[in-house]
């Protein structure tokens, strides 16, 4: 007896992860197998199965008692062993890329608690199948605000063809039973649409406290020497001087073919005989005095460079 | 000028400094401070901290003291021409740098080679974001010189298109041109010839920032008459000009290679991968279309110019085009870079040097200022792999000498050694 009831969970799970409900062969017969799903009705089947019935487009799932409309594109291997969790986290991810504001985008943490509440109140609302209809109309309303808000055309987020909402119109075209059973659903919608904070939400993204959103602003012309500037402060440089020692280069044909040009050395030779001017000793001394606390390294520094740039004094090495 | 010390005085044998100057070598340092700053408000006159070794004189011990700085953690690359080490500061272990130690040649048995005065000499000059840092230069005891340098540890421009298959667009290549011409303008404003600009010298920084580096070969602009060697820039990039060996040239030459780095960001390919000087030559007369005295006044009196009658084509037998590629060719090639693009390639790639856009005129070119905006640089692909590979990359970067492909692929190897033909500058 015990033996049995150990078994029978056991082997139940291992015969269900390894027979496809759908064409019922089993991981015996082809190793290679993979279980997909598709997140419109989370049925599992195998990899074969979604090529034979989807290849040719859109067609109803196949599992017994579930109807609807599923397409190959949307098939995938599942993330999560549990279906339920795996249905969760996709509703999250969803309703995270609509209601993304962080506590910055409050002024109170107390407004921000209330956002949160309401998303997670969306999000059960979903997971729990209340009131999916007025829940999606809400989403949608708020994506369609913040889009307007942000004025981005393309948005990843795209509603579904068979979302229940949707599908509701769909169902209007069917029976009198049906239309029936979306009326008794439509019923249950006043309901919510009480609560005070929807009526403030049919207007659009609407939070209390939320801080207006500031559009980032326009980027500015791109600079392409990045702020560098390096003109010539003192002189204004001349395409051509007339300097006798210059003449003979400036007319020899070999330097100017080989790209030799002239203005550059006219420009170098005013910036060595004038950029001194915008330089004075005593702003550099008092500069370095401020910067340095006075000590022994100070001097041997100064006298290092006077060694080294001054011709008269010699260095004290032999080498 | 420098704001490192560069201090290449020997530690002298202990005995030898105290006999010959009795009078301790702190205290001469500072009458000489007192003589050369005679104008200096009050000069220090606190007590000198006692310096570690007394035997030591002044510059020796601001080496001492520089080198101490860092702390070397391991080695990067090594080659013949220098050693490339890791390090950090001992202050900071979270400052990275790298230790470019510049092995003696046996050519330059006396003195420094000429490759690390003009990389010190440049790069203490020139600080801008996007021209590597040169932090500090000290010697070791066995008198090899240490540039500390930026730690860029997300490889080079040229494993950007080549070593990797990193997908990129033409805003990248506008965001990495950008840079590089912005730092090419920098020297070029200060008078300076980089004379070896190639997509390996071109390293990215942990930010995506891209910097220019190896200014091995770089030169202050030359005096009206003095001529220089036609000898440098890697063969790829080099510039017709300097085929032609000219010896008087300007910044030019460098927005050529410019212009070839754009062209190779674009097919992800060398342009002009030609083999020999004369091959490459013939690939530009190919391409660009032979020169003429309409197209480029003065040609004919470069030494080595060869009229269109003459001039080879790229498999050495045929007469190269005198036309050179149709614009459709251009706009076929190089659609990545979009019609402006193309036209600010072809204007860097002007075979007149008169006629070529300068490197300012290259950055108010309105290729920057069109759709799309460069991309941030923080949003650039970057090459994937771990930082050890980054770190490896730039330490071969760093050894190479300046002037010279390493590259074995394809059996070209073309490792012989870089000649500077000083000798031809007396003549």
């Amino acid at each position: 007896m015990s033996k049995a009831a150990s078994r029978v969970p056991g082997g139940g799970a291992a015969k269900d992860e390894a027979i496809c409900p759908v064409c019922k062969s089993s991981r015996y017969l082809n190793p290679n197998m993979r279980f997909l799903v598709n997140p419109e009705c989370y049925h599992k089947m195998c990899e074969s199965c979604v090529d034979r019935i989807f290849s040719h487009g859109p067609a109803p799932c196949p599992i017994a008692g579930c109807k609807r409309t599923l397409r190959k594109a949307k098939f995938r291997t599942q993330t999560f062993e549990d279906l339920k969790v795996e249905r969760e986290v996709d509703i999250r991810r969803r309703v995270a890329r609509v209601l993304n504001k962080t506590e910055a985008d409050f002024e109170t943490l107390r407004d921000y608690n209330d956002y949160l509440e309401t998303v997670e109140e969306i999000t059960w609302n979903l997971i729990l199948k209340i009131d999916v209809e007025a829940t999606e109309k809400r989403l949608r309303l708020y994506e369609e605000a913040q889009k307007a808000e942000r004025n981005i055309t393309a948005r990843p987020y795209q509603p579904d063809p068979s979302l229940p909402s949707e599908k509701a119109q769909v169902v209007l075209k069917k029976g009198a039973s049906q239309r029936k059973a979306v009326a008794t659903s439509a019923a249950n919608t006043p309901d919510s649409r009480a609560n005070p904070q929807d009526g403030e939400v049919e207007k659009g993204f609407n939070f209390h406290g939320l801080k207006k959103y500031v559009p980032p602003a326009p980027e500015k012309p791109l600079d392409p020497f990045d702020g560098w500037a390096i003109e010539p402060q003192f002189y204004v440089v001349q395409d051509d001087y007339d300097v006798e020692w210059l003449t003979q280069t400036k007319n020899d044909p070999v330097a100017t073919a080989g790209g030799y040009d002239m203005r550059d050395f006219y420009s170098r030779a005013l910036c060595d005989a004038f950029s001194g001017f915008g330089v004075f000793v005593e702003d550099e001394i008092e500069a370095r005095a401020k910067g340095l606390s006075g000590d022994a390294n100070t001097g041997t520094r100064s006298a290092a460079t006077a060694a080294l740039g001054g011709k008269d004094v010699n260095m004290d090495d032999v080498f | 000028m420098a704001s490192s010390p560069l201090v290449l005085s020997p530690q002298p044998p202990p005995s030898a400094p105290s006999s010959k100057f009795p009078p301790s070598n702190i205290s001469k340092a500072k009458a000489l401070a007192l003589q050369h700053a005679s104008t200096a408000p009050a000069s220090p006159t606190g007590t000198p901290t006692p310096p570690a070794d007394t035997d030591l004189d002044a510059g020796a011990q601001m080496n001492e003291q520089v080198r101490r700085q860092y702390v070397i953690t391991k080695q990067i690359g090594r080659g013949t021409y220098a050693d490339v080490f890791s390090a950090h500061l001992a202050s900071d272990p979270q400052q990275l740098v790298a230790i470019k130690r510049i092995r003696l040649q046996t050519g330059w048995t006396n003195g420094i080679t000429m490759d690390s005065i003009r990389e010190i000499r440049f790069l203490s000059e020139l600080k801008h974001p996007n021209i590597i840092l040169l932090h500090a230069v000290y010697s070791t005891k066995d008198q090899k010189i240490s540039l500390v340098l930026e730690h860029l540890p997300l490889g080079d421009l040229e494993e950007v298109w080549h070593k990797h298959h990193l997908p990129y667009g033409n805003a990248d290549i506008k965001s990495w041109m950008l840079m590089l011409c912005r730092a090419v303008w920098f020297c070029h404003s200060h008078r300076v010839l980089h004379r070896d600009i190639k997509s390996n010298n071109c390293l990215i920084a942990a930010d995506g920032c891209l910097k220019l580096a190896d200014f091995g070969l770089a030169r202050p602009f030359a005096d009206p008459g003095r001529p220089m060697t036609h000898q440098v820039i890697t063969r790829y990039y080099r510039p017709p000009e300097l085929l032609y060996m000219a010896r008087h040239y300007g910044p030019k030459v460098d927005v050529w290679s410019v212009g070839m780095i754009m062209a190779e960001l674009a097919i992800r390919n060398f342009l002009c991968p030609g083999e020999t000087d004369l091959q490459q030559l013939a690939m530009y007369c190919d391409l660009f279309g032979t020169p003429t005295e309409e197209t480029w006044p003065g040609v004919s009196k470069l030494e080595l110019y060869m009229p269109p009658s003459t001039q080879k084509g790229m498999d050495g037998t045929t007469v190269a085009t005198r036309r050179g590629q149709p614009a459709s060719f251009w706009k076929q090639r190089f659609s990545l870079l979009g019609d402006e693009g193309i036209e600010l390639m072809r204007g860097m790639l002007t075979m007149d040097p008169n006629k070529r856009l300068s490197s300012e005129e290259v950055l108010r070119h309105r290729y920057w200022q069109v759709a799309p905006r460069p991309t941030r640089k923080e949003d650039l692909p970057r090459r994937p792999g771990s930082r050890e590979d980054g770190e490896k990359r730039l330490g071969e970067d760093l050894k190479r000498v300046a002037g010279e492909r390493e590259e074995v692929e394809g059996g070209r190897a073309d490792k012989v050694a870089r000649k500077l033909d000083f000798g031809a500058l007396r003549r």
